[in-house]
């Protein structure tokens, strides 16, 4: 019952959030037309391509006429490549989903055993050391950071790629070498808000009684930080991770201009550009589904790691 | 409390100031013009006339960047005035009237984030075009529904106040307890997260900037800089570090400003808060035999260093215990008597320092390190909490919990290990133990997790079990059982118990010899038949004239002792009941009584009671006997 009202609310919201970008999209200066035929085009041919395309209906009809399209899957062809929307979103989705997976190996990876070696020594010189290298972090604009790493690891010590992409599919390695930077610059940002929110709860968690009383069993501090302490406290860790996963689905964008990837946030970018409206039209909604459904995934996950929310 | 903002936030402040007092002067400071080209070589590094260099056409790049600095400013201050002169007052209202706009507000919040918004700013900047205004409007609109929330938020916290309410019975205006009493309130959050939404304001300028969709050349911009840089980054690499590092201490500073004046109104420790370290030095252990028994405390002392001054949780506690035998532990709630336990145990927070000696069969524990003190906790050291509800881990099966002393200590494999805790769970009554063990802690009533955690202190069997108030949380009815529990474990193992307990009957009943404590030093000890018989010390009196008893009339007034427990930073020089002792006099506040035996047990008063008064209390408590 509260699965299907969320449900419900989760559609209503994908609904307004389609319909307030296509009609931003529309209302905003700028014509595909214009951008097809060039600023000398006729009125005559520009007023038979505009209804070739369907640009003459009025907005709500071509709005439903798309979204009746999206339903069954269309994403509907571009007014500028005349190729399939869903086919160009689908073959740059992998990269984007590689990078934002990669990021977060490497935040989590790091984020855990950070959080845990600064809450376990709370207010000492390491936890202040790891505090100012978050706050550091959190202030490092994306681009920045990415010049700097860029300028250290494939610039002075040129042990990996500044730009480029191999797919998975043709070189395993390579693309892992291709992956790691911009999934390092991505995830630091990551890194910091992650090992913030855990070392704030570890701390709560390590005053509770049954913390202290694990101790009193003789159990190392080893084994009460990863199998006593880390779960109650992954409540936050995990309701950040999902509202950045689907945040970072838009977030690309700059990662992938500068390391040069081949996915949707430099596929919304170009569109933009060249104001193939529908493409981005279709990235929108690919962004927002995917942050819809990272959320509610995360509901899902929070039953899985807390038993009081199961048997609720 | 005021707190120090600390020199970071000075500094921080310092950068923002000359950030924008450059910004501002631009055209006056004696600076190449930002777009002359061969102003000096091309691409040199760093001189008298060009501090940070020149670029790939030989322009100035500090003039670049000062003169960037007013876009990223001025796109900074104008999309955060726009967002809290929309934000603000919607917040206000949302959070002032609570009902109709928090429906609103929240289905606004659900789209505002589904919403791709650095998206929707290339969109909008791309197609409107790229000028300073554009930009400015875009990202202010864009930071509007964080600012409702944050103001919304704050107002709540506010709204709720007895000083508003009050105004609100007074029958005052609304407009004026909004002008009067919230916006006030409201004005530090919002004032901090000006700081923190310029900072995000300055990055998301930047971002726009690098993708080029921001003011467009010839006026520079930070994030333009950084990627015009980018293409020099072999051959002249301080062309994309000077505006990146500009960039990271301007965001680095709003941001540090942010945090600061937040902290100013959040009670909660944001971590940035400068914690200052205590030397701690070791307290000195007289000299002492070591007795021939099961556990010896000598002079056990546990001090926590505070900002108020030292605190004596616990100090000077001396006792024994033999096997076969239950040691109660008895005084109001912060007489130190949970800490005695922890400092038996070395269980004590980073701000404690222990002193004296424990020995368990002549063994010092003291001398151990954390990691040789593991296999003593467990297998030789049993312990019980208060609270059933608190001492389980919530997350985790009870078989897991039950097992793992079994699993670590005595190396069990896991169908042993199953095996044994089933036996375990049945040994302290639990029905079903099967299916217990796959249940969590929150399937289960408070006594059946007591008897949970019982288990658990017994799983490797211990030589003492620490019971810290053991049924203080739990129902009259199960009390009985769980300490009959106890009681019976202690026969058929042969250990010894230390039971902490304020409860005088619990203690009257099941102890065969009791210390009572107060203010961290025990006052009186001895056997509990005869300590309860004849209490000699003032406190023990009050103590047992306190406790109810089944006898009293039904509306007979409860006793109290009168006063309340002293303040453990600055105990004054004589003794520490003194203020609450009614037959104190001139001795009692010169020199503190030491715990001395007078032909019976041991007492720490000057003036002991006799044994007269009291006899009719030991009736009442002995009632209950066993």
């Amino acid at each position: 019952m509260i699965v299907l009202h969320r449900l419900v609310r989760l559609a209503v919201v994908l609904l307004v959030v389609t319909f307030l970008s296509y009609a931003l999209l529309n209302l905003l200066p700028g014509d595909p037309v214009t951008q097809i035929l060039g600023m000398s085009a006729t009125e005559e041919s520009r007023a038979q391509l505009r209804q070739q395309l369907g640009l003459d209906q009025p907005l709500l009809v071509r709005y439903l006429d798309w979204l009746g399209g999206l339903v069954t899957g269309d994403f509907g062809e571009s007014y500028i490549t005349r190729m399939s929307v869903g086919a160009e979103l689908a073959e740059r989705l992998p990269v984007t989903l590689e990078l934002l997976v990669a990021a977060e190996v490497v935040a989590l990876g790091l984020a855990v055993p950070l959080g845990m070696a600064a809450a376990r020594r709370a207010g000492q010189p390491l936890d202040q050391a790891l505090t100012a290298l978050s706050f550091a972090l959190l202030s490092t604009p994306v681009f920045v950071l990415g010049v700097l790493l860029i300028l250290v690891f494939a610039v002075t010590w040129q042990v990996l790629p500044a730009t480029g992409w191999t797919s998975l599919t043709t070189d395993l390695g390579w693309n892992l070498t291709s992956v790691i930077l911009p999934a390092v610059t991505l995830g630091c940002g990551q890194l910091a808000v992650y090992s913030r929110l855990l070392r704030t709860d570890l701390i709560a968690t390590l005053q509770e009684d049954y913390i202290t009383l694990a101790r009193a069993r003789g159990l190392s501090p080893r084994r009460i930080l990863w199998r006593h302490a880390l779960r109650p406290s992954a409540i936050s860790l995990i309701t950040a991770i999902g509202l950045n996963l689907g945040a970072l689905i838009g977030g690309t964008v700059i990662i992938e201009t500068l390391f040069g990837l081949p996915g949707i946030g430099r596929l919304i970018v170009d569109s933009i550009f060249s104001r193939d409206y529908l493409t981005v039209q279709g990235g929108v909604v690919l962004i927002s589904v995917g942050y819809v459904a990272v959320n509610f995934t995360v509901d899902l996950v929070y039953a899985a790691v807390d038993p009081r929310i199961r048997h609720a | 409390m005021r707190r120090r903002l600390g020199i970071g936030f000075w500094l921080a402040v310092g950068w923002i100031g000359l950030v924008l007092f450059a910004a501002l002067l631009a055209d006056v400071l004696p600076l190449a013009r930002y777009d002359e080209t061969l102003a000096g070589p091309p691409q040199s590094g760093p001189s008298l006339a060009h501090p940070l260099g020149t670029d790939g056409l030989g322009r100035d790049v500090l003039s670049r960047i000062v003169h960037g600095a007013r876009v990223s400013l001025g796109v900074g201050v104008g999309a955060v005035l726009l967002g809290l002169l929309v934000g603000a007052p919607l917040g206000v209202l949302a959070g002032y009237r609570r009902k109709t706009a928090d429906t609103v507000i929240m289905a606004v919040n659900d789209v505002a984030q589904a919403f791709p918004a650095l998206v929707f700013a290339l969109a909008v900047v791309a197609f409107a075009g790229a000028s300073l205004r554009n930009v400015l409007i875009v990202l202010g609109v864009l930071g509007v529904p964080s600012w409702v929330r944050l103001i919304r938020g704050a107002t709540l916290s506010f709204a709720d106040r007895e000083f508003v309410l009050a105004a609100r019975v007074l029958g005052t205006r609304d407009r004026r307890i909004l002008w009067r009493e919230i916006v006030p309130n409201v004005s530090v959050p919002a004032a901090s997260y000006a700081f923190i939404g310029m900072a995000v304001v300055v990055v998301a300028e930047g971002s726009l900037a690098f993708l080029g969709l921001s003011v467009q050349a010839p006026t520079p911009t930070w994030g333009g800089l950084i990627n015009e840089g980018r293409t020099l980054m072999e051959t002249a690499p301080h062309v994309v570090l000077a505006p990146s590092f500009v960039m990271f201490l301007t965001v680095l500073s709003f941001n540090l400003v942010g945090d600061r004046l937040r902290s100013l109104s959040d009670v909660r420790e944001s971590g940035l808060e400068p914690v200052r370290q205590v030397a701690l030095t070791p307290l000195p252990v007289p000299e002492h035999e070591v007795r021939d028994t099961l556990l010896q405390a000598e002079q056990l002392r546990c001090h926590f260093v505070t900002p108020r001054g030292v605190v004596k949780a616990v100090d000077g506690v001396s006792f024994t215990l033999e096997r076969g035998r239950t040691l109660a532990v008895v005084g109001e709630s912060g007489s130190g008597k949970s800490m005695l336990i922890r400092s038996i145990l070395g269980l004590l927070p980073g701000t404690a320092v222990r002193g004296g000696k424990v020995y368990l069969s002549g063994d010092d524990l003291t001398a151990r390190t954390p990691a040789e003190m593991r296999s003593v906790l467990g297998p030789r050291l049993g312990t019980v909490f208060q609270d059933p509800m608190t001492a389980l881990n919530p997350v985790r099966t009870i078989g897991t919990q039950v097992t793992e002393p079994l699993r670590v200590h005595l190396g069990m494999g896991g169908k042993e290990a199953r095996a044994e805790a089933i036996r375990l769970l049945a040994s302290v009554g639990i029905p079903d133990p099967v299916r217990v063990l796959g249940r969590y802690p929150h399937q289960l009533s408070g006594g059946m997790r007591q008897r949970v955690t019982i288990a658990m202190a017994l799983s490797c069997g211990p030589d003492v079990l620490f019971a810290d108030e053991p049924t203080t949380a739990l129902d009259v009815t199960i009390q009985d059982q769980v300490l009959r529990l106890l009681h019976q474990l202690r026969e058929e193992r042969d250990m010894a118990v230390v039971l902490v307990s304020h409860d005088l009957s619990v203690v009257a009943r099941w102890a065969d010899e009791v210390i009572v404590m107060y203010a961290g030093k025990v006052v009186e000890r001895g056997p509990a038949a005869e300590v309860f018989a004849r209490p000699r010390m003032p406190y023990t009196e009050a103590l047992l004239q306190a406790a109810p008893r089944l006898t009293d009339p039904v509306h007979h007034r409860l006793r109290e002792i009168p006063g309340r427990p002293p303040d453990l930073v600055d105990l004054p020089a004589g003794c520490a009941f003194l203020p609450r002792c009614p037959y104190a006099q001139e001795r009692c506040g010169r020199e503190a009584p030491p715990l001395v035996a007078n032909g019976g047990h041991p007492y720490a008063c000057w003036y002991p009671r006799s044994s007269d008064g009291t006899d009719r209390l030991v009736e009442g408590v002995e009632s209950g006997g066993r």
